[in-house]
């Protein structure tokens, strides 16, 4: 077979969208509904600053787990509330930082830890390498199932919150904290108010694992090299799972930006995701990138897009770089 | 600038000596999911101070030998990644995994955030003397590999990779980028992002402790393990007048006993990645290979 040199935009993905996609997913949110959220906050005084109190929060979810994440908040003598909330996403193999510098901007910040994360793993702990490949071949136990619902319960947290305007809520994160802005603004999309997705992971799985050799995807080579005969029901799991799919459930404005030539979400799933989209967005590329996706640049237009859409009181302030 | 501790010499001899008296008694399991047609992984399991039972990833290309090879040193945070698909065709690949990172996280499990400052009070129960150990234990295990070529063996990471070429001079090559306990308590005074926040989480809960934890950290250091790096060594450079810049490195360029390249990054992480690649490859006698692919079957 001869080699043909890759144009990203004009990639045509595999991915097919389940007849039942929206029929699966409405049956777990049902679940997922009956579940009490039973939230609780504890200050974290080494962690606050005189500008902003940090929290550690937990809250229950699917399967009895309980769920760990960081929730930080202006302090009122800094900023008075009511403030926007804004979810970060946290990334494969990274562990959720803190958001204090999005809380100095004026955010109700929560670093999410869905289930295998630390502080959220004593019970679910399929491990890195391993939660890519976790149950892949059945989609009513596959990994996602419940981390995908472990992220939108973080925007139920945020609703039980009185300090935070639930008119004004949005979510970010980069790689996989890209994918689950994706997904969470596509199962939330009542209540998102725009979404910003760096570098999105989990869009395009088979493709993805056709274009690179590079982990988190490579975990799926693995799998199909010591199990073959898998493989259609690997695809058939990861339909329910692909970004690609929830991308049209999304109605707020999006902001994805992505890396041509990243290794390890290849820009062709980017594209793919992103014309899949028919809400108001936004496609920033950024040449030579890789998995940075030009965050160097990109920062300042993330910080842009969320303040128009979610008004923080202190915008001039900078956030960290986000990580994936 | 910090100032070097009059012991740091006995100290870290202190550590060599600790670690002489434990034997590593490595252990070897075949991953079949990580193996492919051209090289074996192995889970490597090994004892560090403590004593602790470390771990890493080590993929060995299949055919004769010896191979370069190229040692990991680990990253800040639980998750180190398997060794790189195209670095697994071309090297013998050691990634390792210190005590508390995910793998080897029993008996204990390290925090993040909180790693950076666990036992911070005192140089003697800093997490990082500890986590120093299992890199030099780690570079004692790939430097015993009669797989390994010795006169093509590098080390690449952070702060971690500069100390334990140091330390262990038989690296012939260095990358090292992205570094942590390089004048940290300056850094801490510019930064509020994490990692280094932690030190200023720290610092606001125990502000008599500031000198104590300056001590501490000036053990780590790399400026002071420099001089005894003889590795050819590249060093990653970021913009003037930023930490990590060429005005921020300097000293350190200097303090490093081997020759030194210094790289300045373009935050553009394709362009990045390949120059940094080739730049390897050369010095190590195989050819440069882009993460990012560019034609596809």
């Amino acid at each position: 077979m001869s080699a043909t040199q890759r144009n990203p935009e004009t990639f045509q993905t595999s991915v097919q969208r389940p007849p039942d996609f929206d029929a699966f997913w409405q049956a777990i949110l049902d679940d997922v509904n009956q579940i009490p959220l039973n939230p609780s906050i504890e200050h974290v005084p080494m962690r606050s600053t005189d500008e902003v109190d940090v929290y550690e929060i937990h809250y229950d979810t699917l399967d009895g787990l309980r769920i760990a994440g960081w929730y930080c908040v202006p302090k009122a003598s800094y900023l008075p509330p009511p403030y926007p909330g804004l979810l970060i996403v946290p990334g494969y193999v990274s562990e959720p930082t803190l958001p204090k510098s999005w809380a100095k901007q004026g955010y109700a910040a929560i670093g999410v830890a869905p289930r295998g994360k630390l502080r959220s793993n004593d019970r679910y702990n399929p491990g890195y390498p391993g939660l890519l490949v976790h149950n892949i071949v059945d989609p009513h136990t596959y990994a996602y199932r419940g981390f995908y619902v472990d992220a939108c319960r973080a925007v139920d947290f945020a609703l039980s919150r009185p300090e935070i305007d639930h008119s004004r809520i949005g979510v970010h994160g980069s790689s996989q904290g890209g994918a689950l802005t994706i997904t969470t603004a596509a199962l939330r999309s009542d209540v998102i108010t725009c979404g910003a997705a760096g570098a999105p992971y989990l869009c395009g799985f088979m493709d993805s694992a056709s274009l690179t050799h590079s982990y988190p995807y490579e975990e799926i080579n693995e799998y199909l090299r010591l199990y073959p005969e898998q493989e259609e029901l690997v695809r058939e799991t990861l339909e329910y799972f692909d970004g690609i799919n929830f991308a049209p459930m999304i109605k707020a404005p999006m902001l994805v930006y992505i890396g041509l030539e990243d290794d390890v979400c290849p820009p062709e799933t980017g594209y793919n995701v992103y014309n899949a989209m028919s809400c108001q967005k936004t496609l920033h590329t950024a040449e030579n990138c890789a998995h940075d996706a030009g965050a160097f640049w990109e920062m300042a237009h993330i910080e842009s897009f969320l303040a128009e859409h979610l008004n923080p009181a202190n915008p001039a302030q900078r956030a960290d770089t986000t990580v994936g | 600038m910090n100032q070097k501790p009059n012991d740091f010499t006995q100290f870290w001899e202190t550590v060599d000596r600790e670690l002489e008296q434990v034997p590593a008694r490595p252990e070897l399991t075949e991953i079949p999911m990580r193996s492919t047609q051209f090289c074996t992984v192995y889970w490597v399991k090994l004892t560090s101070i403590g004593p602790y039972r470390i771990g890493g990833y080590l993929s060995v290309p299949n055919g004769d030998g010896p191979h370069p090879a190229i040692m990991q040193t680990p990253k800040y945070g639980s998750v180190n990644h398997v060794p790189d698909y195209n670095d697994r065709q071309r090297y013998l690949m050691f990634t390792l995994m210190h005590r508390g990172q995910r793998l080897v996280d029993q008996p204990w499990q390290a925090s993040y955030p909180g790693l950076l400052t666990t036992g911070v009070a005192d140089p003697e129960t800093y997490v990082y003397r500890s986590i120093v150990a299992d890199c030099l234990r780690g570079a004692e295990f790939l430097q015993s590999r009669p797989e390994v070529d010795p006169d093509r063996l590098a080390v690449v990471g952070d702060d971690l990779a500069l100390i334990t070429a140091a330390r262990r001079p038989e690296f012939s090559h260095a990358h090292a980028a992205g570094l942590m306990f390089y004048r940290l308590m300056e850094h801490c005074e510019r930064s509020s992002a994490y990692p280094v926040e932690e030190v200023n989480d720290y610092l606001r809960a125990n502000p008599s402790e500031t000198e104590r934890v300056a001590d501490t950290l000036s053990y780590v250091d790399p400026v002071f393990h420099a001089p005894g790096v003889r590795a050819k060594s590249l060093v990653s450079v970021g913009d003037d007048g930023a930490v990590g810049g060429p005005e921020w490195l300097e000293p350190l360029i200097q303090a490093i006993g081997g020759p030194v390249e210094q790289y300045r990054v373009t935050h553009r992480g394709g362009t990045d990645n390949d120059w940094i690649d080739a730049w390897m490859a050369r010095q190590l006698g195989t050819e440069p290979m882009s993460k990012f692919r560019r034609s596809v079957a």
